[in-house]
């Protein structure tokens, strides 16, 4: 079996996210970029899959400018097989993001699709659904555990009320949530292996795709700033605040 | 004691038990914390009268910040009144044109740092213990920390200090000027005296720009033979702004400690934790490079890279963590300098004296040695009793300074003399320095009231 795993290139997790000054979008320059840290516990959950002897190949894809072979690589340094590079120089949105991914999955024909539940730069959660969609094939997100037996995959999945397991045939569409595992470090001698990995361009015409753009995100606002606390000197006082706000 | 209390100026005051031993000792554990008293000035004018009320009295009184050091500078086992400066935390000026920022004492470093970070820059002094440790104790320690060898230590970043002596003079010293020598910098003596001149009461410390992007590398050293020449070829390709060091026994306890399992593979001796700039990722391959030729040479069996700040974050606390992590094992810590070339001699004829007089105990290595900067770490055997286990430590002491005379290094590179290494101060400094020592402390402090019995044997 072979599993395919999208990585997406986001601002990393760490990195205080400033708005450009024009408000036309997220300052990204000079600001470290990583994997989206849901893709990358896909990709963990994926080697795991494969180093347990479940499958065969790991294989894992990017969409976006040149700049995204960092994050393959570093998919690619972790352990995976292959890499695919769908080349754009616009942010597809979900949807487009989906259809081109179909394209992906018709080429290589995976026994899984594991992306993140959600990337962390539009949190907009809804690609691998549009991906089961368009596939007609079943979806398990949000995973906290992943069993394979018998071309089934048993997930786990973080719901409100708890956790509950579900069942769906293979070929599937599967996400990651938080919990499932912790991603490994990349070891050094794994980057050197991974520059003779092969990475394909693919251009988005040779998959027959047009950069749609489906939505336009007309302005970026940073958050209000929080106000100021304020000390107050007796148990007595805080009554008084707390009453004067009507808050007791 | 208790009616001297009384007579105390209008300052909150705790004599409750639990706060006589919280505020009465530091991160050391080998002397009973017994003050009579903590006291909470809330401005320079309380440490000024209390200075006054003290000389009237014949109080000994004992500076407090944060109290995380590590050679007993802050413990008060001898009946003294602790003077915690914890309530004068507050920011007085952030200069962006001056790129300087005032507080009081109190502030935590972590809060110094943060507020920094705030107006566009970065107070580049860093330790494990920011988030406790406070600004005027770490003038008074001159503390020093993880990237000392890119930005110094704490003396670079101080441009002024408004102090206490022991007189009861309030002093502005240097008023944060960059340049200014006219007459003798009083500045200095404070930083680094431990609380033996007086109070600090409040520090301009000068502030860096913000950094640019760092990566983090894990190695995992051969021998101890290769950590140095690999330190250079490191130093060479990329721009260092730390070069960690701990040994395996290191590792090992922080994986107890935290539960996680070692993030590298192949089991080594050594390791260290490198961080540089990487302010586009391109320094990753040429990190790459240098990692390929260190293997060829034999330096490096393996390594790992920080792909995003997160995990910059997971790598560091394999080093930052180690303190913490065996203090549980009540560690005699001696924290040792050399010159860099002279480490792994040094290091290698230490490691011979420990293992041939105590082979029972477990020495744990690490420490900034980039800096020629080394923590030993003397582990207690259970079995063993603090004070049994504290004697043998201060007999083997005398043979380790004796290493340390014969490499011309000092037995306090950072941690400071305090009450640990006070007896043998003269192991690395002369009678003469020794004299003038005590004649400055005079003269700042003329009745021997402020944290008296410190540094000074």
């Amino acid at each position: 079996m072979k599993i395919l795993v999208t990585l997406k290139r986001v601002v990393d997790y760490n990195v205080r996210v400033r708005v450009k000054s024009d408000g036309s979008g997220v300052e990204t320059d000079g600001v470290k970029m990583s994997i989206n840290p849901f893709d990358e516990i896909a990709l963990e959950e994926a080697l795991r899959i494969k180093e347990r002897g479940d499958a065969e190949e790991v294989v894992v894809a990017s969409i976006g400018a040149a700049d995204v072979q960092q994050q393959l690589r570093t998919g690619l340094a972790m352990g995976a097989d292959r890499a695919l590079h769908v080349e754009t120089e616009s942010a597809p949105q979900p949807l487009t993001a989906a259809r081109i991914l179909l394209k992906l999955v018709e080429r290589e024909e995976p026994g899984i699709v594991f992306l993140g539940k959600q990337a962390i730069d539009d949190d907009c959660n809804q690609t691998g659904q549009m991906l089961a969609a368009l596939w007609d094939r079943p979806q398990a997100t949000f995973a906290s555990k992943v069993e394979l037996s018998d071309g089934k995959a048993s997930v786990t999945r973080e719901v409100d009320a708890g956790l509950e397991t579900i069942q769906v045939d293979l070929p599937a569409v599967l996400t990651s949530d938080l919990r499932l595992n912790e991603p490994r470090f990349v070891k050094l001698p794994e980057i050197m292996k991974a520059k003779r990995k092969p990475l394909d361009i693919i251009a988005l015409d040779e998959l027959g795709i047009e950069d749609a753009v489906d939505h336009q995100i007309s302005d970026f606002q940073p958050p209000p700033k929080r106000a100021g606390g304020k000390i107050l000197e007796s148990a007595g006082e805080l009554v008084d605040e707390l009453k004067n706000k009507g808050l007791l | 004691m208790e009616e001297r209390i009384d007579t105390l100026p209008r300052l909150p005051v705790s004599t409750d038990t639990g706060d006589l031993e919280h505020y009465g000792r530091d991160w050391t554990r080998f002397w009973k914390p017994a003050p009579c008293g903590v006291v909470f000035p809330e401005s320079t004018d309380d440490v000024a009268e209390l200075v006054g009320w003290a000389r009237k009295t014949k109080t000994p009184l004992v500076p407090s910040g944060g109290r995380t050091g590590l050679s007993g500078g802050a413990v008060a086992s001898r009946n003294e009144l602790v003077v915690s400066l914890e309530r004068m935390r507050s920011l007085v000026e952030l200069d962006e044109a001056d790129a300087s920022i005032t507080v009081q004492a109190g502030m935590t470093i972590g809060e110094v740092q943060r507020r920094a970070v705030d107006a566009g820059f970065c107070y580049p002094v860093d330790w494990a213990a920011a988030e406790s440790s406070q600004a005027g104790g770490s003038i008074a320690t001159n503390a020093g920390g993880i990237r000392v060898l890119r930005y110094g230590m704490t003396r670079d970043w101080v441009r002024g200090l408004e102090v206490v002596t022991g007189a009861g003079e309030v002093l502005e010293l240097n008023r944060g000027l960059i340049k200014n020598n006219a007459g003798y910098d009083l500045r200095q003596l404070f930083i680094g005296s431990e609380g033996t001149l007086g109070f600090i009461t409040r520090a301009t410390f000068g502030l860096a720009p913000p950094p640019v992007q760092q990566s983090v590398l894990l190695l995992g050293f051969a021998d101890l033979e290769a950590i140095m020449p690999a330190f250079a070829l490191l130093r060479r390709q990329l721009s260092l702004s730390a070069f960690e060091f701990f040994d395996q026994a290191s590792l090992e306890h922080v994986a107890t400690h935290t539960g996680q399992s070692s993030p590298i593979e192949t089991e080594c001796p050594f390791y260290a934790v490198v961080e540089f700039d990487d302010p586009d990722g391109s320094a990753q391959e040429r990190a790459l490079e240098v990692f390929e030729g260190a293997v060829e040479e034999g330096w490096v069996t393996d390594g790992i890279i920080s792909q995003s700040e997160s995990q910059v974050q997971e790598l560091w606390q394999w080093r930052e963590a180690i303190s913490e992590a065996i203090a549980v094992h009540t560690p005699y810590k001696n924290d040792l300098s050399v010159r860099i070339s002279r480490v792994p001699t040094f290091l290698a004829e230490l490691d011979r004296l420990v293992e041939a007089k105590y082979p029972e105990f477990q020495v744990v290595w690490f420490g900034h040695i980039g800096d020629g900067n080394l923590h030993m770490n003397v582990l207690k055997p259970e079995s063993w009793s603090v004070e049994d286990f504290h004697t043998a430590c201060n007999g083997l002491s005398e043979q380790v300074f004796e290493l340390v005379r014969k490499h011309e290094g000092s037995l306090s590179a950072e941690h400071g003399v305090g009450l640990l290494k006070r007896d043998h101060l003269a192991m690395c400094r002369s009678e003469s320095e020794i004299e003038l020592m005590r004649r400055i402390k005079q003269a700042f402090d003329p009745d021997n009231l402020i944290n008296p019995g410190k540094i000074l044997p």
